[in-house]
């Protein structure tokens, strides 16, 4: 009994980790899903989301005139939802950049695609090097939401159980988004046959476009509620890639539930190992997914697709 | 096609003029503002990128934790050296050690392909880097193995003493020029037009009677094993080895370089490649520290532009220049070779 | 085929001169002396590598606006090491080769400074570790071109261990970054604890580059030590303050963070700087002259975020000025002689603006300072200058790696090239 006792925190802990994990999946998932393209850029749209946020909570030119200061007087709650609002609108609006440097590469093999992401993963990083520094930034949060609580003895974050929350909150979302509405149905018929869909009218490349903002977005939104916990600085987008391609591969490429269960997963072995030996944790993943692939070429839940090619 | 379909002779004009402006670089090196430890360097870093080149433009089979391999060489170098200083006898250990461990890592990977093969490659990639950085008893962890010191060659006549940089250059160079007549002829090989068939289409080279599987761990291995080469010269070079090649950032290096040198169409792809790579971070790093952002978008623009990279552009111009020397409309032969 | 090749060999002579030009250009004034600065611009030591060459670049500018040593000026080239030894080896190889730098200055990471020596010793170039405390740099990594400015692992295990053993208790709890100077500098803090009668309880190894410190701070609360000793550096320790500072945890345990050095913890709320810990200087210090020196600094630096400077600037700062006044010493840059002037260094508590005279310890090249032990100031809180409160020193002869000496076989001369840069 003592022994799950102790586990028990451990547990809690690997699922908030994995809801989380799953939260940055979901946006790679869907672009992955619908363009059969992946995006290694994943990361780094992910940091920038965090990174523009911080730019909206606290802008420069406090200063300068009256609006400066009026918005600095705002409570911070209210600043951190806004950028919660309009920090993913500004990386959607990368992502449709992104997306259109990538046509050149979408009659050739899938490779070619990885490659430019690749590629432009790095450039991002770079620019947000140059743009803010190499030093690690400091994404303010709301007091609401911060600060501890004790439960059975222990002392948790706050954060992570909104983290948490808020991760449950967006899967059920774009799972809604997905299954129950009309534009959801255009994603999810174009992932199925882009031709079908191009002959119903439906405007292809404009599709894919929104799709791609809508991933950048998603992966904007999971930078801002995770750097809180991971720290802001330019390469902590590589934290956020490799278990998104990781958590994708487990799950099954073009699975949305194989995104989810693949971050709980994945997660839940992550705070495990990091109770008994916390710097074996990050390996972990990497074992998990070489286990799975070995047994399930496909992942858990996946499907043939054109990536296989 | 990358090769003839008859064979290639065995030295062309352009190894030889490459053989000759490599061994004398100590000569001219200074006056054009380099250095001979870069020499070393960038000699180190073709052979990594030749026999990387041989998996990604040859097979088609993208690598993203190459630097595991390039690491384990370092490493089998630096720990046998610590135990029997001998230089020769290192590196045959660092290119055994390499070939192994990707031999085994080739275990996995051989019956995949595309997304699914360069997702393993970066999951073992990462599991060599951690595992180089946790097993600090071994491999020094963070820090690196340290205190390798160069050793003295010594033939019968005479011997050799490494700790300058000139004659460790001259290994290299020597050992470099060894690998390219060795891949030259793999790749003119039935073996190489193999690889080249596999590339095009898998499914078909099977139908062929290539016995794909079997092909694919051979060429993996033997790139682990060229990588493990040069890993073993770097230990020598750094007189450390560190884990730092073997992260996901360092791996991806190799494949910018060798794509942007001209991999997909060139023997010499690599080669240009990693020249242009080293001489960037070493000129454009010394002026400004976003010398990588420059590179990326090197890069990028290559994959949107010219694919076929350096050598493609340069096989563009000629064919051009023959072709106005000729008075007619080239038919451009970089353009039949359209990946 | 003619054309073509013409055109070839125009552009190849064309560069060629270009190049030659370039290289022949000579100055005809005195030869100036280059100084090669090998401090972190990224990574996780980035801040204090910052503040460390703003050290450094300090007493090279208070020399050149005397005319520079021995009437050379001073020139400096940097390069960023990026926190990673690979890195800091190729550096240092272009520094001395393609730069011709006489002299190589700086290091946080131990990591990269033990890369960084390794290549300075078989070129012969001095080199000064400014701010890497590992206990081995001056033990069995030390090098006879190498000479280390800062306290390391044991000095200030010495300074705090016992004293809080006799506070707080004897269940202790290490924490330990996962490489060379946080392993090192637990052992030597392990080594104390045990000397003095405390049981170790667990070591909880926190990988390089760790943000999330969930799982840690659960196992914290599992294993409810007295104490909890911590040699984790940089970024991570700012990631760590906060986060047990966020969950409170700072006032329940008795932590103990060996050496805090002045930029991991600047601008951090004041909660965050819990616990005990250890440095070799302070803005703050009622000393003569101190107040002199943190206004040379405003002056120099008016724009940068630290208002005051810390024992990293300071240790950058000391460094390059005691080798450019042995330089002037030995009247000459013949290495050997500069390397013999800096093993007899001692410099007088006044001019160091510390409690006790400093001198160079010759067999293990390690500096050796006053150590102090400080707190968080409880008072003060909203100005973000005043963050410590000093409450206690140790001398020199006190806070003594006791095993170094023993540890450390310097190469003899006759190993060491000369270089007369």
């Amino acid at each position: 009994m003592d022994f799950l006792n102790n586990l028990l925190p451990h547990l809690l802990n690997g699922l908030a980790l994995g809801l989380l994990f799953a939260l940055i999946a979901l946006g790679f998932t869907l672009i992955v899903s619908v363009m059969e393209i992946i995006n290694l850029a994943h990361g780094s749209l992910f940091a920038l989301g965090a990174y523009v946020a911080m730019v909206i909570i606290n802008p420069g030119f406090t200063d300068s005139g009256a609006l400066g200061s009026y918005y600095m007087s705002l409570p911070l709650g209210l600043r951190y939802v806004i950028a919660l609002v309009f920090a993913p609108i500004v990386i959607a609006i990368v992502g449709f950049g992104l997306e259109i440097i990538l046509r050149r590469t979408y009659g050739k093999k899938k490779e070619y695609g990885l490659l430019l992401t690749f590629g432009a993963a790095l450039v991002l990083e770079e620019i947000i090097r140059l743009i803010w520094g190499p030093a690690e930034q400091f994404l303010p949060t709301p007091d609401a939401i911060s600060g501890a609580f004790i439960a059975h003895g222990m002392i948790y974050s706050t954060y992570r159980v909104y983290a948490m929350c808020f991760g449950i909150f967006a899967i059920i979302m774009v799972w809604l988004f997905l299954e129950k509405t009309p534009y959801g149905a255009i994603i999810k018929a174009g992932a199925h046959d882009s031709e079908m869909v191009r002959a119903l009218g439906i405007n292809l490349p404009r599709l894919q476009m929104l799709v791609f903002g809508f991933g950048a977005a998603l992966a904007g939104i999971a930078g801002i509620i995770l750097t809180p916990i991971w720290g802001l600085r330019p390469h902590v987008g590589i934290d956020a890639t490799i278990p998104a391609f990781l958590i994708i591969v487990l799950g099954g490429i073009g699975s949305f539930k194989g995104a989810v269960t693949g971050g709980i997963l994945v997660g839940l072995a992550v705070g495990l190992t990091g109770a008994y030996a916390s710097d074996w944790s990050l390996l972990s993943m990497y074992l998990l997914l070489i286990a799975v692939l070995t047994f399930r070429s496909r992942g858990l839940f996946g499907k043939k697709t054109a990536l296989e090619a | 096609m990358l090769t003839s379909p008859r064979g290639a002779p065995l030295v062309n004009v352009q190894m030889l003029i490459f053989f000759a402006v490599l061994l004398s670089y100590p000569l001219w090196a200074s006056s054009a503002g380099l250095y001979q430890y870069l020499g070393v360097e960038i000699a180190i870093f073709v052979i990594y990128a030749l026999g990387f080149n041989l998996l990604l433009g040859y097979t088609g089979l993208p690598s993203f934790g190459h630097g595991a391999f390039l690491g384990v060489g370092a490493y089998a170098y630096g720990l046998w050296q610590s135990a029997f200083p001998n230089v020769f006898a290192g590196l045959l250990i660092a290119i055994v050690c390499a070939g192994l461990s990707a031999g085994i890592v080739a275990l996995f990977l051989s019956h995949r392909r595309g997304i699914y093969f360069a997702l393993m490659t970066i999951a073992f990639g990462q599991i060599f880097w951690f595992l180089s950085i946790k097993l600090r008893w071994i491999t020094g962890g963070e820090d690196g193995l340290l205190n390798i010191l160069r050793p003295e060659i010594d033939f019968r006549f005479t011997s050799i003493n490494l700790s300058s940089n000139v004659s460790l250059f001259y290994l290299v160079a020597i050992l470099l020029i060894a690998v390219i007549l060795i891949l030259w002829r793999v790749v003119h090989s039935p073996f190489g037009t193999a690889l080249q068939a596999i590339r095009m289409n898998e499914t078909r080279a099977r139908f062929a009677g290539h016995r794909v599987w079997l092909i694919k761990w051979s060429v993996f291995t033997l790139s682990g094993a060229i990588a493990g080469l040069a890993g073993g010269l770097l230990c020598i070079t750094q007189e450390s080895a560190y884990p730092d090649v073997m992260s996901l950032h360092a791996s991806g290096f190799v494949v910018m370089m060798t794509l942007i040198g001209g991999g997909f169409v060139s023997f010499w792809g690599p080669v240009v490649g990693a020249i242009v790579f080293i001489l960037a971070r070493d000129v454009i790093g010394a002026w400004t520290e976003t010398w990588l952002l420059w590179y990326g978008l090197l890069f990028m623009a290559v994959m949107i532009v010219e694919p076929e990279g350096v050598v493609g552009v340069w096989r563009r111009i000629e064919a051009r220049l023959k072709g106005k020397t000729a008075g007619v409309a080239p038919v451009s032969a970089a353009k039949r070779e359209a990946v | 085929m003619s054309r073509g090749l013409l055109r070839i060999a125009l552009s190849a002579s064309t560069l060629a001169l270009a190049i030659g030009i370039q290289g022949s250009i000579a100055t005809a004034q005195e030869k100036p002396i280059v100084i090669g600065i090998t401090s972190d611009a990224s990574g996780q030591y980035a801040n204090s590598g910052a503040s460390d060459r703003r050290g450094m670049m300090m007493a090279i500018d208070e020399f050149n606006a005397k005319g520079g040593v021995l009437g050379r000026p001073i020139k400096t080239v940097h390069l960023d090491t990026e926190t990673t030894p690979a890195i800091g080896s190729r550096v240092a190889e272009r520094l001395i080769n393609r730069e011709g730098a006489g002299y190589l200055i700086g290091a946080v990471s131990s990591g990269v400074a033990n890369a960084i020596s390794q290549v300075a010793q078989k070129y012969g170039v001095i080199y000064l570790n400014t701010n890497s405390s590992s206990p081995t740099e001056s033990g069995k990594n030390c090098h006879r071109v190498k000479f280390v400015w800062d306290g390391n692992g044991t000095n200030f295990a010495k300074a705090t261990v016992k004293a809080a053993i006799d506070k707080f208790g004897k269940n202790w709890l290490l924490i330990t970054n996962d490489y060379g100077w946080g392993h090192d500098t637990s052992a030597a803090t392990k080594k104390l604890a045990e000397a003095a009668g405390a049981k170790i309880l667990d070591n909880i190894l926190v990988p390089v580059g760790t943000r999330d410190f969930s799982s840690i701070l659960l196992k914290v609360q599992q294993i409810k030590p007295d104490v909890i000793a911590a040699a984790v550096g940089g970024d991570d320790q700012k990631a760590m303050r906060t986060q047990i500072a966020e969950l409170g945890l700072g006032d329940k345990y008795a932590w103990i963070n060996n050496q805090q050095d002045w930029p991991d913890v600047y601008g951090l709320p004041r909660d965050n700087l819990f616990g005990v810990f250890g440095t070799t200087w302070y803005y703050d210090l009622d000393l003569p002259d101190v107040k002199e020196f943190v206004e040379k600094y405003r002056k120099a630096y008016p724009d940068t975020q630290m208002e005051v400077p810390g024992n990293v600037f300071y240790n950058g700062y000391w460094a390059t000025r005691s080798l450019l006044e042995a330089i002037e010493r030995a009247g000459s840059t013949d290495s050997h002689a500069v390397i013999k002037e800096l093993e007899k260094l001692k410099v007088p508590a006044k001019e160091r603006m510390q409690h006790d005279d400093a001198y160079m310890n010759p067999n293990t090249h390690q500096m050796q300072q006053t150590i102090y032990l400080a707190t968080a100031n409880p008072e003060n809180p909203d100005n973000q200058n005043a963050m410590f409160k000093i409450i206690g020193y140790i001398s020199p002869e006190k806070a003594k790696d006791e095993d170094a000496d023993a540890a450390c076989k310097l190469e003899s001369f006759a190993d060491t090239p000369v270089t007369n840069p």
